[in-house]
């Protein structure tokens, strides 16, 4: 898309409201999710809650194959089809809808450092657990991954996505690690993310933003999901704040609309 | 510590200590952490290049990765037999040896740092990958170049596009896309996110001299690794090194760290610059070029005469042979007949 | 993709019936007259005494002797030169030999009959492996293809092939293995394993299918029959980042394993530019049975008919339909749907342009059918006649069909109606031009008419080419 194409749609995305039946597509929910789509996705749901924007979450045996980056989660909205928390951010913020725009130069600049901290090392984190542990892989990830799937071509998906993966541990300096080496990453992260919280409510004070949700996706779901051992989510619940801060989004702004 | 730790690293140019980002932030970390350690108050350079070449470290810049231990670069020998190639491998080496560059750092600093590392990692890595390795015209024209120049013979020739085609694998596998090639559409993206982390980076450092007041941590070191290939080397398409020239603090950040910590790379670049010029120009490009020259003119020859000889100059010289030889005969038998 | 656009260049069959022998009454009537053998033999009864086959190297004889046994039954000479003539082509048929020869003499040496003849065939066989390089360029993609074959493989006519074509954008492979029965060599057995690539722009659909088929061909009376079972694994994506949600939806992976039938009947005399004769092929699928994740029942025909009327003018008339029939409440896949539309179908339309879309991407159709009328003719003023100039024809055509998704559960009645509403049709004329004996290219001026909202049409000259053609 040319420069002025771009701008030309930004504008027309402006100018459209929020439509009632924009949808967000994820993989099946009971038997085909992975911890690592599943967070992300949360992670967008949690966004859109914060900033008031009703979306219908649906799920697609092939919503990895739909989505335009090949990533978990997209949504649909009017026309446009966007994916990952990043650019829906971003595309949100053309309709009027931001939470960051209270912060000043240097929160939102550690606002973004911290969000690439969570994808760094969390996300790498959880793909490594998924598809690199054999364990895990062989139990949950390489089955639910290719439940969709008729006999043989289960097979090949389920070990094309893991030789996909590996190979991207191995470019990013992460094949050679054990996986207590990976616990420890996934501690560190934890550390860093608690003492930059502290005993605020949300990570800048009072107001919720995009690092808030993207926090509370990817530790909610590792607190909630069950793996072959518990050893990762022991990893969080060492850290207090890091729990009850996940608890309270949890409260407001999931709870209360279920019920 | 009978044996020092020995650190292999690529060579410098362009005013840096060296050409590559893993090289400068291990570099830069082990200065400033062995400068740390030994709290005297001489200079931190002169402190930071005597522990170097006493007992802790020992550097070897070199331009041949074959040499390393590892095959790769940079990588850290210990004791003469492990060796560590990771550059967080390193660092954390380092600090189990109490040479800690975030040894002043609170807790929430230590946490900053992850972050704005992470940042980089994620938004300005793949740009750098991008600027010196996909880049057609960068690539052909000065990391090619600089690499084939540098490297000893035999490994000029394919090592430069076999490093090239790792760093190709790796940006696609990090953008999950696996047809990606260089084009405008990457381009746009890649340098896009990189001048919002550059942006990013310089509301952070404001006015400070360092990222957390006035002493350097290890963020400072992956700022600068990662910044001052971009700031110093002279490439073609320029866009980024535009970009980062315009903010002002995180170009004096840079600069600033090169005369602390590296004020022999810089004096060296500063002193030898018209020379350096000089050398490019006459000295060292000619040789080269007349060493081409010579050698193409060899490959020409070489295949022209192997040419003559398969399509049958030789057999063209056999008659040309009988024919000189024959007609004395035919011409005595001739005359003979005459007679 | 859909039934309507032939994917692959298949070689067509040979036609069987041309060639095909009728079983003669085997009487001997062994007449011992005793002439001269130098006399005339043409309309006197003769004994064909041996037949020889000579230049065999790996091809082993029994294959050989059902080919040539009916030159036995042969009783005077011109049916002698008939029936090793008829023998000669079955054995090129089998494309395993690069020539063959017929040779008659009388026979000679002990046991010789005075009326007796001896049929030589001398043959050179075809080389144990050939191979072929090609590099062809099409839109925005160069690509080289290397072809291997092994013809004859075990000396009795079996056939290894083997495509390689390597792109610079897809890479795409075909190995296939052909096994016909001894003696009837319209009787055969072939196995493929092939990755062929296709992108789809009319529906911004990209599809890559890697998959393995078994093949049996076989003749029954006049008709020719297929049985086919084919295991697939489709890749299907997005050919842009702007393509439409409807076709966003249909990307991923799925596996098809298909049982298919087809029956045809050709009495046609040529399968391009036929003057007389009818074609009808009957093709169903049955996908799902025996595994996969798609399940349908798909029947597809084709219908022609030719008539020759005054001056070397031909009349033809074919009609096409074809429903597809989803199973267990799937929705049917956009790979397995028809398409319409286009230079060889109904004309003066975009190609697959007709029916269903989205957002300018066309979705194809559960049920269609089309139906055209041709008048053929030699070229004006017939230049180079019985040459060159026989390759072109000038024509004249009316084009109808329509394309749609029916709702199950209406009921037949409802489907038909649906058919019969808003009806696409075209005339117009061109020239058409032969291209071997497998396709044509078509130049025409065309005038769309009955063009419903969110059909492409080609108003005007528009440039084809195909190997099925309405």
């Amino acid at each position: 898309m040319s420069l002025a194409a771009e701008a030309f749609v930004s504008q027309i995305a402006a100018a459209e409201p929020w439509p009632e039946n924009a949808t967000l597509y994820q993989p099946l929910k009971e038997d085909q999710i992975l911890l690592s789509d599943c967070a992300s996705s949360l992670a967008v749901q949690a966004y859109l809650r914060m900033c008031g924007l009703p979306v219908q979450v649906v799920g697609r045996a092939n919503a990895e194959y739909m989505s335009p980056s090949g990533k978990i989660p997209f949504i649909h909205v009017g026309k446009q089809v966007v994916s990952e928390l990043g650019p829906i951010v971003q595309f949100t913020k053309a309709k009027g809808h931001s939470l960051s725009d209270g912060l000043d130069d240097v929160q939102r600049a550690e606002m973004k450092a911290y969000m690439e901290l969570v994808n760094n090392m969390l996300l790498t984190a959880e793909l490594y657990i998924q598809w690199c542990d054999n364990a895990t892989a062989a139990e949950i990830s390489r089955p639910r991954y290719s439940s969709p799937y008729s006999r043989p071509l289960s097979y090949i998906l389920a070990y094309q996505k893991q030789w996909e993966v590996r190979r991207k541990m191995n470019a990013i300096g992460w094949g050679g690690k054990t996986l207590e080496q990976v616990y420890e990453d996934v501690s560190q992260c934890c550390q860093a993310l608690s003492q930059r919280l502290g005993t605020q409510p949300y990570f800048f004070n009072k107001q919720p933003t995009e690092l808030d949700a993207l926090v509370f996706g990817h530790l909610f779901t590792i607190l909630t999901t069950p793996l072959t051992n518990t050893e990762l989510a022991e990893r969080i619940k060492s850290y207090s704040n890091l729990l009850s801060f996940c608890r309270r989004i949890e409260q407001t702004y999931f709870e209360d609309k279920s019920s | 510590m009978a044996t020092p730790d020995e650190l292999f690293c690529w060579e410098g140019d362009w005013g840096l200590p060296s050409v590559s980002t893993d090289c400068l932030v291990v570099l830069e970390i082990s200065i400033i952490s062995v400068g740390l350690k030994s709290q005297d108050q001489t200079t931190v350079e002169e402190k930071a290049y005597a522990q170097f070449a006493g007992a802790p470290l020992k550097l070897r810049k070199m331009s041949n990765p074959w040499r390393s231990p590892s095959g790769s670069l940079p990588a850290l020998r210990i004791h003469q037999k492990e060796t560590l190639s990771r550059p967080s491998d390193i660092i954390i080496h380092l600090r189990k040896q109490k040479y800690n560059a975030d040894y002043d750092l609170s807790a929430k600093e230590g946490a900053d740092s992850l972050a704005f590392i992470s940042l980089m990692e994620e938004k300005l890595m793949p740009a750098l990958i991008y600027v010196f390795w996909i880049e057609p015209k960068n690539y052909v024209d000065v990391t090619r170049r600089w690499y084939a120049e540098h490297m000893p013979f035999p490994l000029n020739f394919f090592l430069p596009g076999r490093m090239q085609r790792r760093q190709m694998e790796k940006l696609r596998l990090l953008r999950g896309d696996e047809s990606l090639e260089a084009g405008e559409e990457v381009e746009k993206e890649l340098y896009h996110d990189a001048v919002e982390c550059m942006n990013l980076l310089s509301q952070r450092l404001g006015s400070q001299k360092f990222f957390f007041g006035d002493s350097p941590s290890s963020l400072d070191a992956y700022v600068f690794g990662h910044l001052a290939p971009i700031l110093k080397s002279k490439l073609p398409n320029g866009k980024l090194q535009q970009h980062l020239k315009s903010l002002d603090n995180l170009t004096n950040f840079c600069t600033n760290i090169l005369l602390l910590y590296f004020p022999r790379d810089g004096r060296e670049n500063s002193n030898q610059k018209p020379l350096v010029q000089h050398d490019s120009g006459d000295f060292d490009h000619v040789p080269n070029k007349r060493r081409k020259q010579f050698l193409s003119a060899l490959v020409a020859l070489g295949a022209m005469v192997s040419y003559a000889l398969l399509t049958g100059m030789v057999s063209i010289q056999h008659i040309q042979q009988e024919a000189l030889e024959e007609p004395p005969d035919l011409q005595a038998i001739e005359e003979e007949g005459d007679g | 993709m859909g039934a309507v656009h032939a994917k692959s260049l298949d070689p067509l069959p040979m036609h069987g019936r041309d060639l095909g022998v009728s079983p003669d009454d085997l009487v001997e009537t062994p007449e011992l007259e005793q002439e001269a053998k130098q006399e005339i033999l043409e309309n006197k009864d003769v004994v064909v005494q041996h037949v020889n086959i000579q230049g065999l190297g790996r091809t082993k004889e029994d294959l050989l002797g059902y080919e040539i046994s009916e030159v036995f039954n042969a009783r005077n000479l011109i049916d002698v030169m008939k029936k090793a003539h008829v023998a000669r082509q079955r054995l090129l048929r089998l494309g395993i030999f690069k020539e063959v020869e017929v040779l008659i003499d009388t026979s000679e040496g002990a046991d010789a009959l005075p009326n007796g003849l001896d049929v030589i065939f001398e043959v050179t066989e075809i080389k144990r492996l050939t191979g072929s390089y090609n590099t062809m360029v099409g839109n925005n993609e160069g690509s080289m293809v290397l072809g291997l074959k092994l013809p004859n493989m075990f000396g009795r006519a079996e056939k290894l092939t083997f495509q390689f074509s390597y792109g610079t954008k897809e890479t795409s492979y075909g190995l296939s293995f052909f096994k016909p029965q001894p003696g009837h060599f319209e009787r055969n057995f072939t196995l493929n394993m092939y990755k062929v690539t296709g992108q789809f722009p009319w529906s911004s659909l990209k599809e890559t299918d890697r998959g393995v088929s078994a093949e049996l061909n076989f003749p029954l009376g006049v008709t020719s029959h297929t049985l086919k079972w084919e295991g697939v694994w489709r890749e299907l994506g997005c050919l842009a980042r702007s393509a439409s949600f409807a076709v966003r939806e249909e990307s991923g992976h799925s596996l098809k394993s298909a049982l298919s039938h087809t029956v045809s009947i050709d009495s046609r005399n040529s399968a391009i530019f036929p003057s007389r004769g009818a074609l009808l092929r009957i093709n169903q699928e049955l996908a799902g049975y025996t595994g996969g994740d798609a399940s349908f029942l798909k029947e597809d025909f084709e219908l022609q008919l030719n008539r020759r009327l005054f001056w070397d003018s031909v009349l033809s008339a074919s009609l096409w339909g074809g429903m597809l029939y989803p199973i267990g409440g799937q929705p049917t896949c956009i790979a397995d749907k028809f398409y319409l539309g286009g230079p060889t179908s109904v004309r003066g339309f975009g190609m697959y342009s007709i029916g269903p879309q989205s957002e300018g991407d066309y979705l194809g159709g559960e049920a269609y059918w089309a139906g055209g009328l041709h008048l053929y003719t030699p070229l004006p003023f017939r230049p180079g006649k019985g040459g060159f100039g026989d390759l072109f024809r000038t024509h004249f055509f009316l084009n109808a069909g329509n394309l749609c998704n029916l709702n199950y559960g209406e009921g037949p009645q409802a489907h038909l109606q649906k058919l019969a509403e808003c009806i696409r049709w075209s005339y117009g004329a061109g020239i058409v031009l032969r291209l071997g004996n497998i396709a044509r290219l078509e130049l025409n001026y065309c005038v769309p008419m009955g063009v419903q909202s969110g059909d492409r049409i080609c108003d005007g000259v528009q440039f084809g080419a195909g190997i099925r053609f309405l």
